[in-house]
């Protein structure tokens, strides 16, 4: 076994990685959901935060999927392990969808205190969790192969 | 608490809303005694909100057999009817005749968000044993005899919109459909109207039509109609748009259709009836929920011309309800609160004054109230009919339980009581819109 080949993304359909095709889409909800929640903040208009609520659903939903892909390359590559960036990759991620899940239920109240402050500074933080993580992440493939077919 | 500056009142909203995030909402919900929540100074606890509201509605088994409510010392009780489809209120005509206002909500809300499927699914467990059949209909008691038993029961008038309120005015009938009062002419002694309605005036309806009971009543001299329009929402999480003309009383002008609003700020007045000692308008209203297992309590209070009871803004009184943006100070400064609690989540939607004569004599002048019963609360509240004794126009003391038994012994509902009436008799009716049922209350002696 070489190196390489242990860093290879063991949750894979006919050769294709499933962690990094799901983990846009939880991105894209959760920094939509902060984009929304800012509207929302500024118009009071309900439409933004039912947006919001929507988004942090789907990006929680998706977000499940793509840790479970991801934990399982993870937990199956011991060199993925092995390199730097991996560990705060997966608890930063893994801290965004947890604190997405209850900012989830936070915008289940009604009307303004679904938002207001509790969601909007959740929304936030998970969105400064993504940067970081995400600059990891391309470390990890983009720079050490990890998760990559060849 | 209206002095206070935004910034203090936004500050305090802050902090609630983090200390209610850090609080996980855990099984038993903290309630206190229901009954500090009784009378004209309700105990009003600090609000909570939550990350899960408690959602906790008996679930239906219906009656069994000859199961009856169970009644207080000195009545007695026995189903008038029974097979009915979601019986929601009665109206008694002058000769006896007694209509049974068969209703089932409109079209659902609208799906705005995640919530909505996930309350629409536990709502659902609520309901009458399942979808039973036609409803959206008045069905017409004859019971000639007196004896509690009609001799005929006839559809008088049928495809409503989802109906409530009922008020005669000499041979006009007016119905309260959810989106407009509609008059019908009525003979005296007839068990079915076929003419077609007229158009009094269109109420807020559809598109979002979230409480959709309409409540009526006539003025005594007939020319005005006084009806209920609940608001659109728990809290204005529809937007406020969707909020015009709602929580309201209107006063109607029966001779031309105008209308006017009569009194605000009641989320969702229904029961809608005159005091007899004092004349003045009365009304059961539902408050708001998803502020704590103890807020806020459903209240009954005389209706003063004009007056601003608070929805949304702030709840009895000057207590601001952190939820609702933009705030309007000047409104909660002009908030005055009711007359009489009845402790949170209990959902009455029947009152009725004693004004006859069969009921036993510590009844007469007080007010039956019909508690439809609770879903925000960890502990049941309500699913029963209540007694307020009044003296001089003024509630006077603490209800006592007239019916009851609507939940089992594991609670479980049976039914639930809704609107109220008194026949010609003076025997108490109470409509049963889960056990599909009107109930016959009368006294155990006569």
């Amino acid at each position: 076994m070489t190196a390489q080949e242990n860093l290879r993304a063991t949750a894979q359909i006919a050769r294709h990685p499933i962690h990094p095709m799901l983990m846009p889409v939880p991105i894209v909800c959760f920094v939509g959901a902060l984009l929304t929640d800012i509207a929302y903040a500024m118009t009071a208009q309900m439409m933004w935060a039912n947006f919001s609520a929507w988004l942090l659903t789907i990006g929680v939903i998706m977000g499940v999927l793509a840790a479970l892909a991801g934990l399982f390359d993870f937990l199956s590559g011991r060199l993925i392990r092995s390199r730097a960036p991996a560990w705060p990759y997966v608890i930063g991620n893994l801290a965004a969808l947890v604190i997405s899940f209850f900012n989830a239920l936070v915008h289940t109240r009604d009307a303004w205190t679904s938002v207001v402050p509790t969601g909007l500074i959740l929304s936030a933080i998970v969105v400064v969790i993504l940067a970081i993580t995400g600059w990891l992440g391309r470390g990890l493939v983009y720079r050490q192969d990890a998760g990559v077919m060849k | 608490m209206s002095a206070r500056s935004p910034q203090i009142r936004r500050m305090t909203g802050l902090v609630l809303t983090f200390s209610a995030t850090l609080a996980l909402a855990g099984c038993n919900d903290g309630s206190g005694d229901p009954a500090a929540e009784i009378g004209p100074n309700p105990t009003l606890p600090a609000p909570q909100q939550y990350l899960l509201p408690p959602m906790h509605i008996a679930r239906v088994v219906g009656w069994k057999g000859n199961e009856t409510p169970t009644v207080a010392q000195g009545l007695k009780i026995q189903a008038m009817a029974t097979g009915l489809q979601h019986p929601r209120s009665i109206y008694v005509l002058p000769n006896g005749d007694v209509l049974v206002v068969e209703s089932k909500a409109p079209d659902a809300d609208p799906i705005t968000r995640p919530k909505t499927i996930v309350t629409r699914w536990v709502e659902s467990w609520a309901t009458s044993g399942g979808d039973t059949g036609p409803s959206n209909r008045i069905t017409l008691l004859r019971d000639a005899d007196g004896d509690g038993v009609p001799e005929t029961k006839s559809v008088f008038l049928d495809h409503l919109n989802s109906p409530f309120g009922v008020a005669l005015v000499g041979n006009d009938l007016y119905v309260a459909n959810t989106d407009a009062i509609v008059r019908y002419p009525y003979k005296e002694g007839e068990t079915k109207i076929t003419e077609p309605g007229t158009v009094l005036t269109e109420l807020p309806g559809g598109p979002i039509d979230h409480h959709w009971t309409k409540s009526l009543v006539a003025s005594k001299d007939g020319s005005l109609l006084y009806v209920g329009v609940g608001s659109n929402s728990n809290i204005t999480e529809n937007g406020m748009e969707a909020e015009k003309n709602r929580a309201d009383i209107l006063e109607v002008e029966r001779a031309t259709g105008r209308w006017r609003i009569f009194a605000s700020g009641l989320r969702n007045p229904n029961g809608l009836t005159f005091e007899p000692q004092s004349g003045a308008l009365w009304t059961v209203v539902n408050e708001r929920d998803e502020l704590g297992p103890d807020l806020v309590p459903d209240y009954m209070t005389s209706v003063k011309d004009g007056a601003f009871y608070g929805w949304p803004y702030s709840y009895y009184g000057q207590h601001v309800d952190p939820r609702v943006e933009p705030q309007r100070p000047d409104l909660v400064a002009k908030a005055i609160p009711p007359d009489y609690a009845l402790s949170s989540h209990v959902a009455p939607l029947g009152l009725v004054f004693d004004t006859g004569s069969n009921l036993p004599q510590t009844y007469r002048g007080g007010a039956f109230v019909g508690e439809h019963g609770s879903w925000n609360r960890d502990k049941l509240n309500g699913y029963k009919v209540i007694f307020v004794p009044f003296s001089d126009g003024k509630p006077n003391g603490m209800p006592q339980d007239v019916v009851t038994g609507f939940l089992n012994s594991d609670n479980q509902a049976r039914g639930r009581p809704v609107g109220l009436a008194l026949d010609k008799a003076g025997a108490l009716l109470v409509a049963d819109d889960v056990g599909n049922t009107v109930w016959r209350v009368t006294s155990a002696g006569g």
